[in-house]
């Protein structure tokens, strides 16, 4: 066939239109279901661990690259191996954080399409760290020559979840860049996670616990390690380890997630060069990005025992001298929370086997 | 910052019976039943809903409602597509047996029909927002009204289409020589 052989407009114009849809059936119809989705489980109903498999979820599912070459038969896998810090321009999050349009899209994405395998019990208190070690399944290590006022063992959390690629994208609009595309591939695959169990160490007059913000919260409570929960009457005495094996990540080889990530940088304020940068910077097999807002927290890269770690410090009122190392060591991801300069953080660290 | 406030019944329902069979006509032209096109504006519907009108704050509603429906019927034509064969052959039954095809004759009927899911093919094929704009230009909607439902410039709508229909051509013709290719090595071998 030659080219001028075809009218493009000929032959789009004979896509057949259908018959007369009973409109007053479907009405009846969708009504039905607008009824049905009014008894959706609402975001604050789910359990603070299943919150925190759903922050690893959208840290991976914003940040994690090339995958698409792992040669895996089936699925590519994301380990944590190293941690790094995403410096974002806080004007963009604060938008979305106070978004309701947005805040609801997500809230659906988590009552619809994320589902627990088997929902966690309340984190269990254990008395040492040989019943912790059992518990959990990998080798605890304690500060040395401390107690711990509290230890306590989180379950695995297994969670898979369906994308939806018109809801992700209703997300990217609210987020003010219908500019952006998520890509078609993704609609329909399923994102398996699971989240070993981890524990919890409470050093120090801890108070009792309050929940705690958003922005209150440390990289351990946003990513599960921590309870979502701050102390009220603590003092500065209060340290929290937490430790977590790797949690991992598993992407059908149809998705791309190289595309994914351009899209969430860009829509977390990121520009397409920026976002391309960064991507080509980072080894995201490997590697766990923390977003942090800029001119909110500050952070530096630390020495842990001869392993690089991430310090971060809150610039809140009332929050000063709190520090919140993080550093994968042999696969385990540790959260240190506590207060002092970064010598006593280090120091701690060191401490710990 | 965009607020979300909930519907009143009765304004959806208004906003449902307004434009909810335009919606359907325009899937349906991707789409292989009339069950699968209302499938996915009801889907658009209660998106709405959940949605609130805060999703209105950036345009009209019909606006709105047309950019999400074409996206999710290109995205559900992408899907079958990947769904094989068997599925094109029920699209091609189900194109036959409806009642809008001015076709009588069993060959002028077949031979549309094939013409119809090439189609189809072609833009499953085409990037999703190429398709979506070929979709609504072929829809009847004026380069105004695409401007307001895509969200970009009106002045860009015409090239934007333009090199949409070349892209379409290409891959419309690239189709229409491998089947051509296919029919000879299948004759061959019968004969």
């Amino acid at each position: 066939m030659k080219k001028d052989d075809i009218n493009t407009g000929v032959l789009l114009d004979e896509l057949p239109q259908g018959g007369k849809p009973d409109v007053s059936a479907a009405w009846n119809r969708l009504r039905g279901r607008m009824r049905e989705s009014h008894g959706r489980v609402p975001l604050r109903a789910w359990s603070l661990a299943a919150a925190g498999a759903l922050s690893v979820a959208v840290v991976l599912v914003v940040t994690v690259a090339p995958l698409r070459a792992w040669a895996e038969d089936l699925l590519a896998i994301f380990r944590v191996e190293h941690v790094t810090v995403l410096d974002l321009n806080s004007s963009s999050i604060q938008g979305l954080e106070n978004n309701q349009v947005f805040n609801q899209a997500m809230s659906h994405i988590l009552s619809d399409n994320v589902t627990i395998s088997e929902p966690p019990r309340p984190p269990q208190p254990v008395a040492d760290a040989a019943t912790a070690s059992r518990l959990a399944g990998f080798t605890v290590h304690l500060i040395a020559g401390k107690t711990p006022n509290s230890l306590m063992v989180r379950d695995a959390i297994i969670a898979q979840m369906k994308l939806d690629r018109d809801r992700l994208q209703s997300i990217v609009d609210e987020a003010g860049r219908n500019d952006l595309r998520i890509p078609g591939s993704v609609d329909g695959a399923i994102i398996g996670l699971r989240v070993p169990a981890g524990i919890l160490a409470s050093y120090g007059n801890c108070g009792e616990p309050v929940k705690m913000t958003f922005k209150e919260k440390g990289w351990g409570a946003r990513l599960g390690l921590a309870p979502q929960t701050a102390s009220q009457h603590a003092d500065d005495t209060c340290t929290k380890l937490s430790e977590l094996p790797s949690p991992t990540a598993s992407f059908p080889q149809e998705v791309d997630p190289a595309e994914i990530a351009q899209v969430g940088l860009q829509a977390a304020g990121l520009s397409p060069t920026e976002a391309a940068n960064f991507t080509q910077t980072v080894d995201w097999t490997t590697t766990l990005v923390l977003p942090v807002l800029h001119g909110q927290t500050t952070y530096e890269n630390v020495n842990v025992n001869g392993i690089e770690g991430i310090l971060l410090r809150p610039r809140l009122a009332g929050a000063s001298g709190r520090f919140d190392l993080l550093w994968v060591d042999n696969g385990i991801v540790y959260s240190l929370m506590g207060t002092g300069d970064d010598t006593t953080a280090i120091n701690l660290a060191s401490q710990i086997e | 910052m965009v607020m979300a406030s909930t519907w009143v019944e009765a304004d959806f329902e208004n906003v449902f019976r307004e434009h909810f069979e335009r919606l359907v006509r325009i899937a349906r032209r991707v789409l292989h039943s009339d069950a699968e096109a209302e499938e996915v504006c009801a889907d658009t519907f209660l998106k709405l809903y959940r949605s609130g009108q805060g999703v209105l704050a950036g345009g009209a509603v019909g606006a709105w409602l047309c950019r999400v429906t074409t996206r999710a019927s290109i995205d559900r034509l992408r899907r079958n597509r990947r769904r094989g064969r068997r599925e094109e052959q029920e699209e091609l039954d189900a194109d036959a047996s409806s009642a809008d095809d001015g076709c009588h004759d069993p060959l002028s009927r077949l031979m549309r029909d094939e013409r119809i899911a090439d189609v189809r093919s072609a833009l499953a094929r085409l990037k999703p927002v190429k398709a979506q704009l070929l979709l609504l230009r072929h829809s009847g909607l004026s380069y105004q009204e695409i401007a307001a439902i895509m969200q970009i410039k009106p002045a860009s709508v015409g090239t934007t289409l333009a090199r949409a229909e070349a892209e379409f051509s290409a891959i419309y013709q690239k189709q229409h020589r491998l089947d051509k290719r296919t029919a000879r090595l299948e004759i061959a071998k019968e004969g």
